[in-house]
């Protein structure tokens, strides 16, 4: 922006009459005064002018950076239940009510008819569109789109980085405002501002007469310059001085800026209310804020309540004064009229329709306080904090609205349904999509709303037998020595320790169970036997592993690492499941898929990375134990709780004294980790299946999940087994079950039961 | 600890394993078959897979949305815009994230960025999920050993052009 020439100091002297000397003194002194004031007014004015330019010129049109939850991609097919989608809807801005509005939907009991505003995705821009599906046995049938197999829901915004002067803006560009905005604002608020200089004094004596009239000051009379001026620059207050400066710095803007920039700047700057601590500025975020679409698809009813808010957004609020806000608006739509801006029609149709701003978008701040939390943490290793605030990023991230509510949900009413005094318990829940890494929901607390420890990412826990499947791994990543039927002894046992005690591990309701299957071990959670194979794997090559998959455990090569001493955050837990869960492909977790400058320029993509662990044999016989662990192991509760169990894989886990109360599940499509305790780590009498599990299921059982049935991979071959003794068999043997091997590691022996059959019959009875 | 007993291989063991063998190769080409009555142990003992093997997982119609997404990647690699075409397959591997054809498509993407070692995840993991047999059994291995060679691992890649040409043989029979 040029800045024009200073303009020349505006001092001006009069010239003193000569007269009697008492006279003379008098005027000498009044001229003195006159004088005083001329010379200090005109540095003032100078300055005045000098500070208008500058500061319109150089004003940063801070922007807020905004998160956005991940879109949702309708396609037919997608699990969906209605009651999420309505979420799902509400969470991007969208209210129930006519279709043929842009940002409302319709329902018709499984139908849907959704008008979506349009959107500027990091991958393109998609406009405004209708779309109608169904959704019968909670499966997405597509049944008007745009030609188009998938849509994508606008993402819902779930946060924003405010820059420092805390004002919450989305800048507009002039040409991208609706017409009858602009027309409008002019319509209502200035109708001279084509003509004057910055100053309407034809507008400002009818304002004075009808203020006169009226006994009190109601009319402002105020341009959109002045408007301006006492938006950007100066206080609310009503004083002569501050009227004097703002009518200096309006001519002077007018003299300076042409009336297009002038008039984009009040569009994007002028207060239309509060989100929380946080001050509403400009049309842009406002229409945002509370109608949910983007400023380009208000129709005139909604373009008439903001423009009639811009007079004074608290006393026309529309939540708070919805009366009075509706008046104001009516009142705007007839000034709209009565200057050709709308017809009748239109005029007629907008005073009847309702103002169509709900409650709910007036509190959307302080939800998902915990993700938020982790998103802003991944963002500061990658940026400064300075580049994030007031730069206008879009920031995508990887939140599942409905997920998340669903998360909230169940820790609160699981917590309330396993504890024993209410409000003892405290909880986090961490979910995400086991291939991508994608984190879909996070709860650090179990009241949702409070922003403060953040549990999911801070609360370092005991793990307890949480470890265990880590452990097994390494077991059986060495098929020559153990596979899933190898026998283990579960039998006391005393562990000397240099310098200590020797350690003498217990199982959880003190009794041993003798000789029993690794894969018993693994599925009951047998401690005696766990250790046992601890010590022959060693307690290094766990800590090893646990850091190949990107957590550092921190804690010193005690056996007692194999029974889970060791604290990890909910987090960490599902960074170490995740390639389990992902059959083998590690990948960091995430919050953040792409980050889009205010251009819509991406500098910052996270892309979906695969890293393959070794042992991917190993790995799948693992999760034929934590199958087993949930269909006959210490998760079999689980069946009672979750109607149709797609094939669920899992690992309790509670730590001594019981302090701390964890589950670990996934399916094909969620791993969900729950962790529960006390804060103050005192003994809550919880355990990983009474405790932690419910809220699992709780959430789980309100998930969409598909089947799962993991492949096997090439080198894997399955056997009858005489369980749990570590024979082969044949199917028709009693007890004989299937069990995977390592190619090549299945026993050798032959069931007492194979050997009398093949003897005594010929072949062809058998 | 007590192990897996490993006392010298039973007498029926060795004739199992033999004709275990036998029964392999059996699947690959006219072998003689193995006596009936031996070779009925050795079936006997195996189990089918508690859940389908997905090697030979037969796939649905594919999903119409993967497929408009599949396609717009296409058009977008076409155009060179190889960014784009990511970022429309991780939109596709977001809906159907075992789909061996994406899979495969994503490590040729991959490849043609420069990216060996996500070239050659990818194509492991379509490898894990798909046929193994066939056509795309050939794509997975010849993206793999490619990828092996432009990272100079030689003998891997040489590895990955062996197992390249079993792609040809038809898969062995699961039971």
């Amino acid at each position: 922006m040029t800045r024009k020439k200073r303009p020349a100091r505006k001092g001006k002297r009069s010239r003193a009459p000569r007269d009697s000397s008492m006279r003379r003194v008098g005027v000498g002194l009044l001229l003195f005064v006159l004088g005083l004031g001329a010379g200090l007014l005109g540095p003032w004015v100078w300055w005045l002018d000098r500070e208008a330019g500058l500061r319109f010129a150089d004003r940063q049109l801070s922007q807020s950076s905004r998160v956005y939850a991940r879109p949702l991609e309708l396609h037919d097919g997608l699990g969906l239940a209605s009651s999420d989608l309505v979420v799902e809807l509400e969470a991007a801005g969208l209210r129930r009510g006519d279709a043929r509005r842009v940002g409302h939907y319709s329902r018709d009991g499984n139908r849907f008819d959704i008008h979506l505003p349009g959107f500027r995705f990091a991958d393109g821009d998609q406009p405004p569109e209708r779309v109608q599906l169904d959704l019968s046995g909670d499966r997405v049938r597509l049944t008007r789109s745009n030609g188009s197999a998938l849509v994508r829901v606008p993402p819902a915004e779930i946060g924003s980085l405010m820059p420092l002067d805390d004002r919450d803006r989305t800048v507009v560009a002039l040409a991208d405002f609706p017409p009858l905005l602009v027309t409008g604002v002019q319509a209502v608020e200035d109708r001279q501002f084509r003509h004057h200089h910055g100053l309407d004094p034809r507008g400002m004596l009818r304002a004075a007469w009808i203020n006169l009239r009226h006994g009190r000051v109601s009319q402002g009379g105020s341009t959109i310059t002045q408007q301006l001026v006492k938006n950007l620059f100066l206080t609310p207050d009503r004083s002569f001085v501050r009227k004097f400066n703002e009518a200096v710095m309006a001519l002077s803007l007018e003299r300076r800026f042409s009336k297009g920039e002038i008039l984009e700047a009040y569009l994007n700057e002028v207060y239309l209310g509060q989100d929380g601590a946080h001050a509403i500025h400009g049309f842009g975020r406002a229409s945002e804020f509370y109608f949910g679409v983007p400023v380009q698809s208000l129709d005139a009813a909604q373009i008439a309540l903001l423009v009639g808010m811009a007079r004074g957004a608290s006393w026309y609020h529309p939540v708070r004064n919805p009366e009075r806000a509706k008046a104001r608006r009516n009142q705007v739509l007839g000034m709209f009229l009565e200057t050709g801006l709308i017809d009748q029609v239109v005029h007629d149709r907008s005073v009847a329709t309702g103002l169509g701003v709900s409650a709910a978008s007036v509190r959307r701040s302080s939800r998902h306080a915990a993700f938020i939390d982790l998103v802003r943490r991944q963002l500061r290793a990658d940026y400064r904090d300075r580049d994030l605030r007031g730069t206008g990023l879009r920031i995508f991230t990887t939140l599942s609205p409905s997920a998340q509510q669903q998360a909230e949900r169940a820790l609160r009413v699981g917590l309330g349904r396993v504890e024993r005094e209410a409000g003892e318990l405290q909880g986090a829940i961490v979910l995400a999509e086991p291939a991508t890494g994608e984190l879909r929901a996070l709860v650090g607390d179990r009241h949702s709303g409070r922003a403060g420890f953040n549990r999911a990412l801070d609360a370092r826990r005991s793990v307890g037998s949480v470890i265990k499947p880590f452990l097994y791994l390494l077991a059986l990543a060495d098929p020559q020595r153990f596979t899933l039927v190898t026998p283990l002894e579960d039998e006391p046992l005393s562990v000397p320790i240099p310098g200590h005690e020797p350690w003498q591990p217990r199982n959880h309701d003190g009794t041993s169970q003798g000789t029993v299957p690794l894969m018993e071990a693994l599925a009951m959670s047998y401690n005696q036997a766990t250790v046992r194979l601890g010590l022959e794997i060693g307690v290094a090559p766990l800590l090893r592993l646990m850091e190949q998959l990107g957590v550092v455990p921190g804690t010193d090569p005690h056996p007692s690492v194999f029974l889970g001493a060791v604290s990890l955050t909910p987090m960490q837990v599902t960074q170490l499941y995740q390639p389990l869960a992902a059959e083998g492909y590690s990948t960091t977790l995430k919050a953040i898929g792409e980050v889009v400058d205010a251009n819509g320029r991406s500098i910052g993509r996270y892309p979906m990375r695969l890293r393959p662990i070794r042992d991917r044999e190993a790995l799948s016989l693992l999760d034929f134990g934590l199958r087993h662990a949930i269909t006959d192991g210490t998760g079999r509760s689980l069946s009672g709780m979750i109607a149709n169990d797609p094939g669920i894989r899992g690992k309790t886990g509670t730590t001594n004294d019981r302090r701390d109360a964890w589950f670990v599940g996934y399916t094909r499509d969620w791993l969900g980790v729950v962790w529960v305790g006390r804060d103050d780590h005192a003994p809550a009498g919880i355990g990983g299946a009474s405790s932690a599990l419910p809220v699992w299921a709780e959430l789980f059982a309100a998930l969409p999940m598909r089947d799962y049935s993991p492949g096997w991979p090439e080198g894997v071959e399955w056997y009858w087994i005489d369980w749990p003794a570590p024979l082969l068999a044949r199917e028709s043997c009693a007890g004989a079950v299937a069990i995977p091997f390592v190619a090549g590691s299945q026993p050798t022996e032959l069931s007492p039961c194979m050997d009398e059959g093949s003897r005594r019959r010929p072949f062809w009875r058998r | 600890m007590d192990k897996r007993p490993r006392e010298g291989m039973s007498r029926y063991w060795q004739t199992v394993s033999v004709l275990a063998l036998g029964a392999l190769l059996g699947a690959c080409a006219a072998q003689p078959p193995a006596p009936v009555e031996d070779r009925s142990v050795a079936e006997e003992v195996r189990a089918p897979a508690a859940e389908q093997a997905s090697g030979l997982q037969v796939y649905p119609l594919r999903n119409p949305a993967v497929t408009e997404l599949a396609d717009a990647a296409g058009a977008a690699e076409n155009a060179g815009d190889l960014d784009r075409a990511t970022i429309l397959l991780e939109r596709a591997l977001r809906i159907e994230p075992r789909d061996p054809e994406l899979l495969q498509y994503m490590a040729e993407v991959q490849l043609e960025k420069g990216v060996w070692d996500q070239a050659e995840n990818y194509a492991s993991r379509s490898f894990d999920v798909g046929p193994r047999v066939g056509e795309l059994c050939q794509r997975n291995w010849r993206t793999i050993a490619l990828a092996r060679e432009r990272q100079g691992r030689d003998d891997a890649a040489r590895r990955a052009r062996e197992r390249l040409a079993q792609c040809q043989v038809e898969a062995p029979e699961r039971f």
